[in-house]
């Protein structure tokens, strides 16, 4: 019998947020050193560098309240990030600056992270929590233009996660409630073409893969849980597979489509295959519940690294599966 | 022949005095002169047709070895390069091949070396680039009624043809050309014969008949001298061809049907090696397995219950050929009636190797896979009989691996005889290792190997016991199964660390452990228990290791725990004869990892042997390794009390335990267990004792039915001339040891199981060994 591979261990840890780490978001693809920015439960934002490892810099821009999303977003060069100080800060980071330029009001108490869709050059589409628990607004980021309001019709509870993606007909968006429903909404007409209920507690994270017209769903229970939208744009449960421990709070799926990583409340990052949801790996390195995870978007295959951020206040990089 | 046309008589009558002016003339003009009058008659000269052909029934071969005769000429020296093509050359490549290739042929094996040597191969492999070979075969194609060859000489072509690149290899040696060797040669063969297909479809086309009789005769044998894998290049081709083209799939059967009986068998399997699908192999093979019995008794019983080295494409080639007309399915029900039968056989499951059973059982899901509904019905009785019988000997077998494939394909079968709710299901964890035996077509392609993962576990809430006494009165009496769980898991590592709480208690601990059940099915509880089984008969030695051997032998246990026993003490001593390192880890995940059933455990054992004799074999290219730092073993002083108990009371039957009767899955385990124990007191005092008490014990037992236990006589003999003292070991055996060698021969020649041939290898090499430097060494000889 072959003994399987020992899981490998992180590359290296990033210490010193001071504070559990929320989210991460990788910004490498450009020309330049690569970067990751951490958003901490003390308000901050990290900026690490990769190549030497440390933080360049430190963004406090929500008052000490804790920062539940990070983004950069392409086209303008800009940085967003989300607090719960219930607003959306709007960062100029150029040529060592680190001012908000402005900021958009949520009104949500809620933990539901934002979504950003950059499909068309001038048009840059943010979704935002609401001040209404169970809504969704849609606005262009340039001209801070609302163009939607995707309120459910039936009770379907809080709104705890979603994600903004740009189809043949126009952006669609995919949001996770409290009772366990996955909805799939036209932006463009603000309504709801599909509603599957993927599970039995409330949808803590999920993430679509635009390729495959897949994506995959995690839960306050054991199981994750994947759906495709079919050719008539509904909502199809596909596949699901059974953890060990229960609790997902987040779900990341590389950009090749070759796997998927879960951060689990166990302190635990499982990887599975994307295809059929195979366990590959469970990571285990965190003391405390991991957060976040997210994949690197460098343009070499082989340096796309993994980081996965922690409420023990550690960030662990690792690479996984990025030899081919 | 009677007709004389004019074009006949003419032609002869030029040829002959030119040819004489070539023969005898010393004047290079001359001949030049009189060869070019002769080129007039090869192909492509200005002659009629009916002066050619009679020239080339009379005249060419004669021409020809003119020709070679003036190979060491003045005339054929002094011709230009460029001349010398056309006058010598060219003769060869322009008129009938196969008189000409006899000719190349019975030159080159004649002539010895030289220049007229190298020239004439220079030729051969002229008349080979040229295509000639393939003109050779297209021209035996068309002669359907026509002149009616000598037997003999279509037998001589036939001959030379197939076997070209040896008998010019017997005369070149090292010096034969790349063209002229197997792997090119053939390969060119197989695309003259495509080539000569083609033609032959071309002309059935327009009409004209052709004859595939010497194209298949050597096709088959080629195959027949071996050459099959290259001559079947033809293969691949031959199966796209026919995808699209039914007159293609007509010439392909008619070609197969054509190949001589006797070498028919050697093209089909050269053929379903080198097609890849049921579809391809029936598109080019037609229903040949109907019309030939030879063919059909190859793939339908040789390829299937005798042989069993194929790889399982091939097997599912094959069934899937027979699956494939509705001519054939009787064929297929035919032969799932026999595989049934092999699979089933009680006999055959002790008697044939691991690898022939695996195969039998792939071919037997395979089948079965390829059956339809009604079939299944028609055949449902034989089925049940064959899955039943096959089922029940194989869960008798006292190999792990006969057992699980007992239970996978049983249940495999069982899913296609039974009603969702009455099907057989054992619960068989280890299906990883049989998935190819379940997975009927599907191909998994660019899956990423997973990471060990068995570190992945539920988070506990409850804490681990500190103490040890906590620990035990957990296991004891808990009903609370997170806290013997638990309990479980911390009991090695805190028996480790309090070595004299765990003194104290150590016997007690033993008693609690060996009598523990798994009532929560707790993972890896064997593993767990076990280790610290193991920890305790390390810590605390002497009497932990006096109540276990007591218990072996004692009422109401199962045997279970019997073999359980045995694990501890062989682990335990394995562990006390190595030194100590600084840290010894808890090596609890890798020793999960080990299946837990003693069949892996055996495995564990005999690497670890494997290493030693590794260990001990000197290699000279190695530079010297850092020695390890001295230190006294343990084991060696307290071996004694590990082995001599065991061997107390094995002839003793009790009303719950027959060692020697039917328990021999102990008996197996048990020998194992001593013959590590022996091997392990290396260098101890007491080794000779324990060897000699060793081989009497197996001595008696050394032909026993059960090849587990064949193979723990085995491996305890090897372990005695491994770790006994040469000297005292030949004194021991001196009575014995002709009959002793007679016997190691005769297993190492005819055991059916592969692990009691190799070992019986092993143990004749170390007897062999110690016989020897006894023999040399002087000193013994007083």
């Amino acid at each position: 019998m072959v003994m399987a591979r020992p899981p490998p261990d992180p590359l290296f840890t990033l210490r010193g947020s001071a504070a559990p780490v929320n989210t991460l978001q990788f910004h490498c693809s450009t020309a330049g050193r690569p970067l990751l920015y951490s958003g901490s439960e003390k308000g901050c934002v990290h900026v690490w560098n990769l190549n030497n490892r440390r933080a360049e810099r430190v963004l406090e821009g929500h008052d000490g309240a804790s920062v539940i999303w990070v983004s950069t977003v392409d086209s303008t060069d800009a940085f967003l990030s989300q607090g719960r100080d219930m607003r959306v800060c709007v960062w100029d980071l150029h040529e060592g600056r680190s001012a908000v330029t402005h900021s958009l009001r949520t009104g949500s108490v809620g933990f539901c992270q934002c979504s950003l869709l950059e499909a068309e050059t001038n048009k840059t589409l943010l979704a935002l929590p609401a001040e209404h628990t169970e809504e969704i607004k849609v606005m262009e980021l340039a001209s801070q233009t609302p163009v939607r309001s995707l309120i459910p019709d039936s009770k379907q509870g809080m709104l705890m996660c979603m994600k903004m993606f740009q189809a043949e007909s126009g952006p669609l968006l995919c949001a996770g409630y409290e009772d366990g429903s996955v909805v799939l909404w036209d932006v463009s007409h603000g309504r709801p073409l599909s509603c599957l209920k993927a599970h039995p507690e409330p949808v803590m994270c999920l993430d679509f893969d635009t390729d495959r017209q897949k994506g995959i769903s995690g839960s306050s229970d054991k199981t994750l849980t994947s759906w495709i939208i079919d050719s008539q744009q509904n909502l199809q449960m596909q596949n699901s597979v059974l953890l060990t421990n229960p609790g997902v709070s987040q779900l990341c799926i590389r950009a090749d489509g070759k796997i998927v990583a879960a951060a689990g409340w166990d302190g635990n990052v499982r990887v599975f295959g994307w295809k059929r949801l195979k366990p590959l790996a469970v990571l285990q390195h965190h003391k405390d519940l991991v957060h976040s995870v997210a994949f690197s978007n460098h343009p070499e295959a082989s340096q796309r690294l993994m980081a996965a951020g922690s409420k023990d206040q550690r960030i662990s990089v690792w690479s996984i599966y990025s030899e081919s | 022949r009677g007709s004389f046309c004019s074009g006949c008589v003419s032609a002869r009558q030029a040829v002959a005095p030119c040819l004489r002016i070539v023969s005898s003339s010393r004047d290079s003009a001359e001949v030049t002169e009189a060869l070019r009058t002769i080129i007039h008659y090869l192909e492509g000269g200005n002659a009629s047709a009916s002066e050619k052909a009679e020239f080339n029934r009379a005249n060419y071969t004669r021409v020809l070895q003119v020709l070679v005769s003036s190979l060491s000429s003045d005339w054929f020296h002094s011709l230009p390069a460029q001349e010398r093509r056309e006058l010598w050359d060219g003769f060869f490549l322009r008129g009938p091949p196969d008189q000409a290739l006899l000719v190349l042929l019975d030159t080159i094996s004649s002539t010895s070396d030289g220049s007229g040597l190298d020239w004439t191969v220079s030729v051969l492999e002229s008349f080979l680039s040229a295509g000639r070979v393939g003109m050779l075969l297209w021209s035996r194609c068309l002669e359907t009624n026509g002149r009616p060859d000598s037997v003999q000489l279509r037998e001589t072509i036939l001959t030379r043809l197939s076997s070209l690149p040896d008998l010019t290899a017997n005369r070149l040696r090292t010096n034969t050309p790349a063209r002229l060797l197997p792997q090119q040669y053939y390969t060119d063969l197989a695309r003259d014969v495509l080539n000569t297909l083609e033609n032959t479809c071309r002309a059935l086309r327009a009409g004209q008949d052709c004859s595939l009789g010497f194209v298949a005769q050597l096709l088959g044998k080629v195959c027949m001298q071996g050459h099959g894998g290259e001559i079947t290049t033809l293969a691949p081709r031959l199966s796209s061809l026919t995808r699209s083209d039914a007159l293609w799939r007509r010439v392909s059967c008619k070609l197969l049907e054509n190949v001589p009986d006797r070498w028919v068998e050697s093209v089909i399997t050269a053929l379903i090696h080198h097609l890849h699908g049921a579809s391809a192999l029936s598109r080019v093979m037609g229903n040949l397995v109907l019309k030939n019995k030879k063919v059909q008794f190859v793939l339908t019983h040789k390829v299937l219950l005798l042989q069993y080295q194929h790889p399982t494409q091939l097997l599912r080639t094959v069934l899937g050929y027979l699956a494939l007309d509705h001519d054939r399915r009787p064929l297929l029900k035919q032969v799932l009636r026999s595989v049934c039968q092999v699979w089933s056989n009680s006999s055959a499951v002790r008697h044939t190797s691991l690898d022939q059973q695996l195969y039998v059982s792939k071919a037997l899901l395979l089948c079965v896979n390829l059956l339809n509904q009604t079939e299944i019905q028609e055949l449902r009785e034989e089925l049940l009989q064959c899955m039943l019988g096959g089922v029940q000997c194989r869960l008798d077998s006292s190999t792990e691996h006969v057992r699980r494939m007992g239970m996978v394909v049983g249940e495999c079968l069982s899913q296609k005889l039974d009603t969702p709710t009455s099907q057989l299901q054992f619960q068989v964890i280890f299906r990883k290792d049989f998935v190819f035996l379940i997975r009927s077509a599907e191909d998994f392609d660019d899956e990423l190997t997973p990471y060990d993962m068995s570190a992945d576990q539920v988070k506990q809430k409850a804490t681990p016991p500190r103490y040890v006494r906590d620990c035990l009165e957990a296991l004891m009496s808990s009903d609370d199964p997170e806290r013997v769980e638990l309990s479980l898991q911390t009991a090695e590592e805190l028996l480790r660390k309090n070595v004299s709480t765990a003194r104290e208690v150590s016997v007690q601990f033993s008693k609690v452990l060996l009598h523990l059940e798994d009532r929560y099915s707790t993972a890896g509880f064997h593993t767990l228990r076990q280790s610290a089984m193991v920890a305790l008969a390390v810590i605390h030695t002497q009497p932990v290791v006096e109540y276990l051997t007591t218990e072996f032998y004692s009422l109401n246990y199962s045997l279970r725990q019997r073999l359980d026993i045995l694990e501890v003490l062989a682990l335990a001593a394995q562990e006390l004869s190595e030194p100590i390192t600084e840290k010894k880890a808890v090596s609890q995940p890798v020793a999960r990892a080990v299946t837990l059933e003693q069949c892996g455990e055996v495995e564990h054992w005999r690497q670890v042997v494997e290493k030693r004799i590794q260990s001990k074999t000197r290699r000279i290219s190695k530079g010297a390794s850092q020695p390890p730092k001295a230190a006294p073993n343990r084991y060696a002083p307290v071996a004694a009390y590990f082995f001599f108990p065991l061997l107390r009371n094995y002839d003793r039957p009790q009303v719950t335990f027959d060692l020697l009767g039917s328990d021999h899955l102990v008996l197996g385990q048990l020998v194992h267990t001593l013959g590590l124990l022996m091997h392990l007191a290396v260098n101890a005092p007491v080794a000779t004792q324990m060897g000699k008490a060793l081989l009497d014990f197996v001595w008696a037992i050394r032909f026993h039915a059960d090849q587990m236990v064949r193979r723990g006589v085995l491996f305890a003999v090897c372990a005695v001339f491994l770790s006994m003292p040469g000297e005292n070991l030949l004194l021991e055996l001196s009575d014995d040891l002709v009959e002793t060698r007679a016997w190691l021969a005769d297993v190492a020649e005819s055991d059916p199981d592969a692990d009691c041939r190799s070992l019986a290898v092993q143990s004749l090499v170390l007897l062999e060994k110690n016989l020897k430097t006894h023999l040399q060494s002087p000193s013994m000889e007083t």
